[in-house]
Order: C-alpha cells, then sequence, then structure tokens
C-alpha cells in the first residue's frame, strides 16, 4: 500500500512544481503592453453596453482591445492606486461627475490635436477636453401603466411624499447616478430640500434598492413597485425587448418653474500614463465620430451627441426637454458634499 | 551522509523562519484592517452607527441564527433518517444530500429568484389556484435569504449529524430503552445531547459560512455585513467606512467561532472503546417509507435536484441560441488556473505552518498556525478589500495581476486545507521519521521520501478542497479580477444580477459539473471513516 501510495505521489509532486514554475513564468514574461496594437479599456459601464461598439472599432481597425467590465468608482479607484503602472489606456465611464474627478486625480490626458472631438458641444465635454462625452441620457421616473397616472408625479422631489411608500424602487447609495442627480438637485435647491428628498426616497423605498438599473425596469415592468428611478435608456432599451410591457417614461420636473430634467454623459478619456496614445486616439475618435454616435443611439437608446447624429424616435426630442440648469463639470466638486448628505440619511 | 550533517542545523532554522514570515504574510490583511478601522476619525464611526450598523448588525445575526436553525432541524432530521432507519432508496439518498453543496450560493440564489419571483413559475402556478391576482411573498428578502442559505448549507450539518449517529454508542441508548425510557425519549435524551459536538462543529460551519456570504444576499438585495462592505469598496472613494464595516464583520465571525470553541469545550464526550456496536437500522412500515420517501426527495428536490434540471435546461437553451463562443472556454481556463495556482500555493504554505505546529509544537509555532487561521474570519471583500492596500504599498507591480487574486484565495482558503493537512501529518507518528534519520536521511530526504508520502491522501483533500472554494469564490474574484480574466463565477454574477438568467446557466453548470467529482471524493473520505 505503501508503496503504491509513493509511486503516486512522486508522480503528483513533480506535476505540481512544474505546474507552479510554469505560473511564475507566465507572470514573468514581458507584458503584452509592448505591443503596438492593443489598447486596454477601463470601463464602468455594464459590458453589453460598451462591448459591441469596441468589437466594431477593432474590427475596424485591427487594435486588440481587452475590456474590463466593472463599477465607475471601482475603476477610478483602481487607476488612481495603479499610478503610472496602470495598464490601461482608456477609461470610459457612465458618469461625468466620475470622469471629472478622474481629472482632478490627474489620471487623464486630452487626446492630442488635431482631432474631431470639437464636433462634441463644449458643454458635454472636459474645460481642458480630457474627458469627451459620448452619450446622453436623463435619470428619469419609471412607472408602471397599471399602477400610476402620469399626472401622479411631476417632479422627482414628489417621490419624498409619504403616498409613495412601499411603491417606489431607487438604485443604492453607489449608484453614480444617484450620487450625480442628488448632486444637481443640492446645487438647485440646497440642503436641506435634498436632505429630505432623501430621507423621503429612504423611507419609501425600504428594501426596494437596487444594484443594477435594469433590475429596477424589470420590477416596475413586473408590478413589484409602482416607479422606479432610472437612467431612460434602461426603460427604453426594456421597451424595445419587450414591446407590449406595461411600464412608461415620465420626464420629470418638466413644469413651469421646475428644475429641469438630470442629464448626465457616458464619457471616454485617455489614460495620462497610457503607453498607446495613438491608438487610443484612435478609439476615441471613432467613438465621437457619426458612426461610432450612430450606435450609441440604436444599441443603446441613449442620445447622441453628434449634433448630425439623431437620437431614437421613440426618445423624447431632446431640443424640447428642459434641462437642468447645472454644467456637468460642477459634478465633480459637487460629488462629496452630495455624498455626505446621502450617508447622513443613511441610504443603502 | 555528509550532505546531511551540512543540511541538518540549517534546514529547521530556515523552516521556521519561512513558517514565521508566512504567517506573518497571512495576518497581514487582518491586522491592517484593524488597523484602517480603528484609526478612523470618530466622526465616521459615529455616524455609521447611527445609519447603517445597527440594521446590518441585526439582519447579519438574524440570517445567521435563522439559517443555523433551518440547517439543524433539515440536517439532524435527515441525518437521523438516513443513519436509523431503512427505506427503499435510502442509500442512494445517504450520497445524494451532499450534492447541494455543489452548487454555490449565488447560483441557487438566482435560480430562486427566478422561480419565486414576481411572474415566476411558482407564482403563475399559484395564481392559476388562487385567481390572478394572488401574490406570493418575494424571495428578495429575510425569508428568502434563509431558504435559499439553509438549502445551500444543510449538508454540513447533514454530515457532521450522520457520522456521528453511526459512531455513537449503542450501548448508551440501550441502556434508557431497558430502563423504560420510550424511543423518542431516548433520541432527544440520550441520542442528541451526545451527538452536541457533531451538530455544533456543523453549526459553526454553517454560521461562518452564512455570514462571509456575498454570492446569495447581493442577488437576494438582503443587506448584509458582508454585502455592506462590498458595497462600500465598489461605491465609494473613501475605504474608511469599508474598514470599519469590515471590522465589525470579523468581531462578528469570532464571536461566533468562540462561542463555538466554548461550547464544545464544554460538552466534551468520551467513547468507552472496546465494546463499540453500530447501530442497527429500523425497517420502516408502508406509511413510514412513504413519508420519509417523499421528505428526503423533497429536500433533494428543492435544494439540487430542480436547480440541476433547471441549469441543465437553460444551458441547452443558451448554447443552441449561440451564447456559447470562444470567449466561454477562455473563462473556463481562467478559473481552473487560478483555483489549481491557489490550491497548489496553499498546500505549498501551510506545509510548514502544519509541519512545525505537529512536530515542533513549540509556542511561535503554534502561533504561526493560528495566524494563518484569520483568513477564516476574513470575508471575500475584507481580503480584498485589505490585500488591494497592501499590495498597492508593498508590492505595486503586482497590482491588478492574477497574483493578487491568488494571495487572496490562499489567505481565506488556507484554514480549510490546514485542516485536512494537520491532522495527516499528526497521524504519521514521529518514530518513523526518526527511523528515517537513523538510517541515514537527512531531514530533507526524511520528509520527501517519509513523510510526504504518508500524508499525500490528507494533503490531496486538502488541495481538492481549496480548489474548490477557489473556483466558487465571488466577491474577491470580481474586485481583484485583472482586465480580460474573468472566471466562471465572474460570469455567472454579471450576467445573472442583470437577470440574463439563461446565459448565466452555462458558467454555472460548469461550475456544478467540475464541483461534484470533488465532493464525491471528499465524502468517501469521510463514509469509510463512518
Amino acid at each position: 500500500m505503501n508503496q503504491y501510495r509513493f509511486h503516486k505521489f512522486g508522480l503528483l509532486l513533480p506535476v505540481l512544481v512544474l505546474a507552479f514554475y510554469a505560473c511564475l513564468a507566465a507572470w514573468s514574461a514581458p507584458a503584452p503592453a509592448a505591443e503596438p496594437d492593443r489598447l486596454v479599456v477601463y470601463s464602468g459601464r455594464a459590458e453589453r453596453l460598451i462591448k459591441p461598439l469596441l468589437d466594431s472599432f477593432q474590427a475596424k481597425t485591427g487594435i486588440q482591445v481587452d475590456l474590463l467590465s466593472s463599477g465607475t468608482t471601482e475603476v477610478v479607484n483602481r487607476l488612481q492606486a495603479e499610478g503610472e503602472r496602470t495598464p490601461a489606456d482608456i477609461l470610459i465611464t457612465n458618469d461625468a461627475g466620475s470622469l471629472e474627478r478622474a481629472r482632478e486625480l490627474g489620471l487623464l490626458r486630452p487626446p492630442a490635436p488635431p482631432n474631431n472631438i470639437e464636433t462634441i458641444p463644449a458643454r458635454f465635454r472636459a474645460a481642458d477636453n480630457s474627458w469627451i462625452g459620448l452619450s446622453g441620457r436623463f435619470w428619469i421616473v419609471v412607472y408602471s401603466t397599471t399602477l400610476v397616472k402620469p399626472s401622479d408625479l411631476r417632479s422627482l422631489l414628489d417621490l419624498a411624499e409619504p403616498r409613495w411608500k412601499g411603491k417606489i424602487a431607487i438604485p443604492n447609495a453607489g449608484s453614480e447616478y444617484l450620487q450625480a442627480g442628488i448632486s444637481v438637485i443640492k446645487s438647485i435647491y440646497g440642503d436641506d430640500r435634498t436632505k429630505q428628498l432623501l430621507e423621503g426616497l429612504k423611507a419609501n423605498a425600504g428594501t426596494q434598492v437596487y444594484g443594477k438599473s435594469s433590475q429596477i425596469v424589470e420590477a416596475v415592468a413586473k408590478g413589484q413597485v409602482a416607479l422606479g428611478v432610472v437612467n431612460h435608456y434602461y426603460a427604453y432599451r426594456y421597451l424595445a425587448t419587450q414591446p407590449g410591457a406595461p411600464i412608461a417614461v415620465l420626464m420629470p420636473d418638466q413644469h413651469e418653474g421646475g428644475m429641469g430634467a438630470i442629464i448626465n454623459v457616458a464619457g471616454i478619456g485617455i489614460i495620462a500614463h497610457s503607453k498607446h496614445a495613438d491608438s487610443a486616439k484612435r478609439l476615441v475618435e471613432y467613438l465621437v465620430s457619426e458612426e461610432g454616435q450612430k450606435q450609441f443611439a440604436d444599441l443603446n437608446k441613449e442620445y447622441p451627441l453628434h449634433p448630425r447624429v439623431a437620437a431614437d424616435p421613440a426618445l423624447p426630442p431632446y431640443k424640447t426637454t428642459r434641462v437642468a440648469p447645472v454644467p456637468l463639470t460642477k459634478l465633480g466638486g459637487l460629488r462629496e458634499p452630495a455624498m455626505a448628505l446621502i450617508e447622513q440619511a443613511g441610504l443603502r | 551522509m555528509n550532505q546531511a550533517a551540512v543540511v541538518k542545523p540549517s534546514f529547521p532554522d530556515s523552516l521556521s523562519l519561512v513558517a514565521l514570515t508566512v504567517a506573518g504574510l497571512l495576518s497581514l490583511p487582518l491586522a491592517y484592517v484593524a488597523y484602517m478601522a480603528l484609526a478612523a476619525d470618530a466622526a465616521i464611526w459615529s455616524r455609521l452607527w447611527t445609519t447603517r450598523i445597527p440594521e446590518l448588525l441585526l439582519n447579519t445575526t438574524a440570517l445567521a441564527l435563522s439559517v443555523a436553525a433551518g440547517t439543524l432541524l433539515l440536517g439532524v432530521s435527515l441525518a437521523w433518517l438516513v443513519a436509523r432507519r431503512e427505506f427503499p432508496g435510502r442509500r442512494v439518498w445517504e450520497w445524494a444530500l451532499v450534492l447541494p453543496l455543489a452548487i454555490p450560493t449565488y447560483v441557487l440564489a438566482y435560480i430562486y429568484s427566478h422561480l419565486l419571483g414576481t411572474g415566476g413559475p411558482v407564482e403563475s402556478a399559484w395564481q392559476v389556484l388562487a385567481g390572478p391576482d394572488a401574490r406570493l411573498p418575494s424571495p428578495h428578502s429575510y425569508a428568502g435569504a434563509t431558504l435559499v442559505m439553509t438549502l445551500d448549507t444543510f449538508p454540513f450539518v447533514y454530515l457532521l449529524a450522520r457520522a456521528a449517529f453511526l459512531n455513537l454508542n449503542v450501548s448508551y441508548e440501550e441502556v434508557a430503552r431497558a430502563c423504560g425510557v420510550s424511543r423518542a425519549g431516548t433520541l432527544f435524551r440520550i441520542t442528541l445531547p451526545l451527538m452536541r459536538p457533531a451538530i455544533v462543529a456543523g453549526l459553526s460551519l454553517v454560521i461562518l459560512y452564512v455570514v462571509s456570504d456575498f454570492g446569495a444576499v447581493s442577488l437576494l438585495r438582503y443587506q448584509t455585513l458582508t454585502y455592506a462592505v462590498y458595497q462600500q469598496i465598489t461605491g465609494r472613494y473613501d475605504p474608511t467606512a469599508a474598514s470599519i464595516l469590515s471590522l465589525l464583520l470579523v468581531a462578528v465571525a469570532l464571536v461566533f467561532l468562540i462561542a463555538e470553541r466554548w461550547f464544545r469545550q464544554r460538552s466534551r464526550f468520551f467513547q468507552t472503546t472496546g465494546r463499540y456496536r453500530a447501530p442497527a437500522r429500523r425497517q420502516c412500515g408502508p406509511l413510514g417509507a412513504t413519508l420519509a420517501t417523499i421528505y428526503t426527495t423533497g429536500i433533494f428536490a428543492a435544494s439540487f435536484g430542480v436547480p440541476a434540471c433547471m441549469l441543465a435546461a437553460w444551458s441547452v437553451s443558451a448554447v443552441s441560441s449561440g451564447a456559447v463562443d470562444i470567449r466561454f472556454f477562455g473563462f473556463v481556463w481562467n478559473s481552473t488556473f487560478l483555483s489549481g495556482l491557489a490550491a497548489t500555493c496553499a498546500v505549498v504554505i501551510g506545509l510548514p505552518l502544519a509541519y512545525l505546529a505537529s512536530r515542533r509544537p513549540s509556542r511561535v509555532n503554534l502561533l504561526c498556525l493560528q495566524a494563518a487561521y484569520a483568513g477564516y474570519v476574513l470575508p471575500g471583500p475584507v481580503g480584498a478589500l485589505a490585500l488591494l492596500a497592501i499590495v498597492s504599498h508593498l508590492a505595486p507591480f503586482w497590482y491588478g495581476t492574477a497574483a493578487v487574486l491568488v494571495i487572496a484565495y490562499v489567505v481565506h482558503f488556507l484554514p480549510a486545507g490546514l485542516q485536512s493537512m494537520e491532522p495527516a501529518l499528526q497521524q504519521v507518528t514521529p518514530n518513523l521519521e526518526e527511523a528515517s534519520r537513523s538510517l541515514g536521511f537527512g531531514t530533507a530526504a526524511t520528509l520527501r521520501r517519509v513523510t510526504l508520502p504518508l500524508v499525500q491522501s490528507g494533503f490531496i483533500a486538502a488541495w481538492v478542497l481549496m480548489f474548490l472554494q477557489s473556483m466558487k469564490e465571488l466577491p474577491a474574484t470580481l474586485l481583484l479580477r485583472p482586465v480580460g480574466f474573468d472566471t466562471l463565477a465572474v460570469r455567472v454574477w454579471l450576467e445573472a444580477s442583470e437577470e440574463y438568467y439563461q446565459l448565466a446557466a452555462p458558467s454555472a453548470l460548469l461550475i456544478v459539473v467540475m464541483t461534484i467529482p470533488a465532493i464525491l471524493l471528499l465524502v468517501s473520505k469521510d463514509w469509510r471513516a463512518a
């Protein structure tokens, strides 16, 4: 018996050791960063919303794109920790505030001129162009047509009213949409009204606090809640796949004297320490071009920011929508005080 | 032999040095989390105390206790049934009831959120009976989390309770019966109290599992400390609040662990050897056999049968719709590679610790071993939080590489491995090693040619166990994965958390299929002993 065991072990040990050394060797091999035609993208967007665009860029240019798809705040934290050693060339996020923060941390650099980014209106870009908006989105209310009439609600602030208790779904406190939305509301209405709103949201949502916007739309469609706060395209994407779903979109705060709908952008920036600035610039230019912008409109139901590309006709027209008057570049600086309010209210 | 003379004085010292270094590195994450939390601004502590902490503590302990109660009920009753009763199919159920361990909690959670969710099959069936407006309570709740975690973890209790039922000296029960105590009275007054150590050991496994679970509670949106730590890490720029919640989580886990140790010390029973006889199984009557079959089948179906069938059906439709492409094989490879590497590293690292603690149990060596157990109370997100910070300070060139992930696995799962490496080493009598030394082998040669061959089956079990757990690990993998290095577990979670259940199924099914043989291997070791 011992003889047999010894024999088997004699086989196992070298295999384990070999495996171990093979792995060590794999690590110490030169990093793939040395190859010219390869980009590493850190993305805070859901993979299915960004990968198709990167795939078509790859097919068009032959530049291989590796994607790390994760949370927006998470990838910004990661970039900060990696500093100059980062393998990343591109940052894509779903929120201008996070891009602005990345800029303030010195993580981004503007694409070298000449380039086509000036086609994107200046209000959707960083002051120094180190990030560029790619697509616009409104923070809207999606409601169940069987449970709610559109006349029941006109402002996001109404969601704090006790009549919505147990009927609303909200994103969790880590959601950049929520953080950006609260930043805007705070800068328009001040701390007290914002605090009131947050406490109302917390009480009314109860346990209906979600990590993903798509789950909120799903919950509304199934009638688990009467309404939810999400970015508009989650609702329209859902309607595109399930045309009969009993949900509709309400653009909040459009009334006379209202603050207007809260807009945010998904945007892109080139990493300051990127070793492939030229390829990175080509990706930015591709996504800003008419071709890339059209994909944002078709695939994601977002508002393209290129003036000559039309949004999906199902969306409320951008031109006639009243927009909250807080510049996107302010979102970065407003973030910390807004977070303080969110945390004081104890949102999940 | 000259060589041996040279090696002898230096080798033990270097071994101790290795053990000390390893132990120091292993306890670093825990120390770091404690430091971060205790150095935090008092204002952050007080804000968390007034807003989040009471709810999170309450939720976490409530879930742990209710799952403990549920697994106690299921585990002990099933163990009693298969160990003390004879009914058709008993032999099959005896091992089939271990299979739920192959399903990761996040997989079971997503299946149940589909089954019991609004508009799901169970609600639709219920509406046929009770009218179209009938609603079922949502699985995204305390009750839902309890159900899923109970179904997933009862085999821990079942396994240990079954072994205890089989190993118990039957003469205690016979004495009770001879004194006129009824069968039920004997069970509750003699047998179960004697089984307390085994049951408590099973429950403590369950509780640690529940407290550190991330997958199920995140998919069922039930706020526990582990989930809150993860949300803090991913949603905030400042890790202070995350480290405070982490420290609390570690404290909760420690309280449960210490309570278990204390309880086990108080209730230690010794069998009088020599008169052991296996207890006989009583034949069930037709009614009893029917009830037993219904019960075991029901639990098996709910915890493994139905979920596995749904995964298979979803996988078929995902594959036929072309959702499984070349990337899928990449995920399989990533999972296998990372878990294999982690398990191998952990065995290599664990060896000096376990060896020294069993061969030279000095205070320092035992302390080293204890330090390695620190990972037990470091749930995935906590370990990830600490490692991210430590690596970015100490070894920045490793940041964002697979190395960090492997370290995280080793820190977290080494304790589980040590639990089977330690006894394996202890069972080898030092006499054999001494004989080898006296016959002229050096320490290294003795280790290689005598000790290791004798302990190999224990070590293989440890390797398998750590491989499995690494493969199923979710939160640390999500937080630490390098670019383009998604694993099967990550894919399941990414798809399932957006309710793309079919797309998540192939990865989930593969995890289950790869886990089953390993579980059966582990159980079969146990089986012979019982």
